[in-house]
């Protein structure tokens, strides 16, 4: 099964990058995460909370007329190895279907070398965002 | 009363006033290694609890040799007064001080607040990473008496002496085998260790700006569950980073002469076969 397009280039920049570079394309991405936007505000309630993380994060959808999803996440500036690696997968899945987001599997990002990068504490995170992203998709496949 | 040791404790702007001192070093460590790279104090270097500190191979701290090689990266000598701050109320900052007592360097400082209190004041971060001179640092052997090893814990508990659970209530009581919101870090055991008692280390902390609580409400809540300057106490956690802050405050901020940190916590004995645990 191929990755999405998008998330197979990052996984292949990741994976030719020594720790250094790693370090500092991941502060780049927690640099580069997005607000939340306003109309989100004050939808805490109706957002997805991802409790393996490390930080409180909350995650939210859309879904575009051509059937692509776009995902939102609500995560502190005082985590930005948390938004890092969020960031990684809303620049990989973001416009993505639900099927393929779906497909994506857990073990994705072992290429990556994240672990000399980052602790494993933090991977469990990484894969527990994943998770609930497909929680959403799955949800929006039943309720479409 | 105040303090018993108010010289290991600095506020902001000592430090605001210190950060050109030569023969100060200003160190951040962090739970979130990143932060550092985000902004941190001008002139600050940054140990990371896990990729400076510990072993590459064993799970162990640094050898001295190794310690002395970090010691003079950073440019430090044995006389510098080194200031620790970091996020979440100064968890890793005070793992990262109780690592420098334990090869000798006694001349160590927490700032009070960490980098919730400086960012609180909108005090300056800064993204330049400075470089310091390499100095020649001497180690001294490691300093076994504020480190406690599982059969010291085991003789502890055994002997009915006070041991400090400074994790979370539903992590003491077993329900949960890590902190609410963190993934399990591989215990495969729920529970606490037999006779300790629970202080969540949150409780020595004020919630709104990361500052140590006061000495008589610090004495209140550990004399107040039978935690007692006499005799030896033994602080854990899960590994060993929220037992530092523990320690801290027994040790300089109350005086509490024999503190000692378990830093194999619960990871070591929730996973350790034949150790006795309470529910």
């Amino acid at each position: 099964m191929s990755l999405p397009k998008k998330l197979q280039e990052i996984v292949d920049d990741f994976a030719s990058m020594s720790r250094e570079e790693k370090l500092e394309t991941l502060i780049a991405y927690a640099e580069s995460f997005p607000p939340l936007p306003e109309r989100f505000k004050d939808q805490r309630d109706n957002m997805e909370a991802v409790p393996e993380c490390m930080t409180p994060v909350f995650l939210i959808s859309e879904q575009e007329p051509n059937g692509g999803i776009i995902f939102y996440a609500d995560i502190p500036p005082q985590s930005p190895t948390v938004r890092g690696l969020a960031s990684i997968l809303l620049n990989g899945l973001n416009g993505c279907t639900m099927e393929e987001i779906i497909s994506v599997p857990a073990d994705f990002y072992l290429p990556m070398n994240l672990a000399e990068a980052v602790s494993g504490q933090r991977l469990n995170g990484f894969m527990g965002v994943l998770a609930h992203m497909k929680h959403i998709a799955i949800t929006s496949i039943k309720t479409r | 009363m105040s303090y018993v040791h108010p010289e290991y404790l600095v506020d902001t702007e000592w430090v605001a006033s210190h950060v050109e001192d030569p023969n100060v070093r200003i160190i951040e460590s962090d739970e979130d290694p990143l932060l550092y790279a985000i902004g941190h104090i001008p002139g600050a270097v940054q140990v990371d609890w896990f990729s400076t500190l510990q072993h590459p191979l064993r799970r162990d701290f640094l050898t001295k040799e190794q310690f002395e090689k970090v010691a003079s990266e950073i440019g430090i000598t044995n006389d510098t007064t080194v200031v620790f701050y970091g996020d979440k109320s100064n968890w890793f900052a005070c793992y990262a001080l109780w690592l420098f007592q334990y090869y000798g360097h006694n001349n160590v400082k927490i700032m009070n607040g960490g980098r919730l209190k400086w960012e609180k004041e909108s005090r300056p971060l800064v993204k330049e990473v400075p470089s310091y001179k390499k100095t020649a640092y001497s180690a001294k052997e490691a300093d076994k008496s504020i480190r406690a090893f599982r059969d010291q814990v085991l003789q502890q508990s055994n002997a009915k002496k006070p041991l400090v659970d400074v994790r979370s209530p539903k992590e003491y009581s077993g329900e949960l085998l890590h902190m609410p919101n963190y993934p399990q870090e591989g215990a495969t055991r729920g529970g606490h260790i037999p006779g300790a008692v629970s202080i969540p280390w949150a409780t020595a902390v004020n919630e709104a700006d990361s500052t140590f609580k006061s000495a008589d409400e610090l004495r209140a809540i550990y004399e107040g569950k039978g935690i007692k300057s006499d005799g030896e106490v033994i602080a854990y956690c899960r590994i060993g980073e929220r037992s530092s802050l523990t320690w801290f405050v027994l040790k300089y901020l109350l005086g509490y002469p024999n503190v000692k940190n378990y830093d194999g916590s619960w990871t070591e004995w929730g996973n350790l076969v034949d150790a006795p645990i309470e529910k």
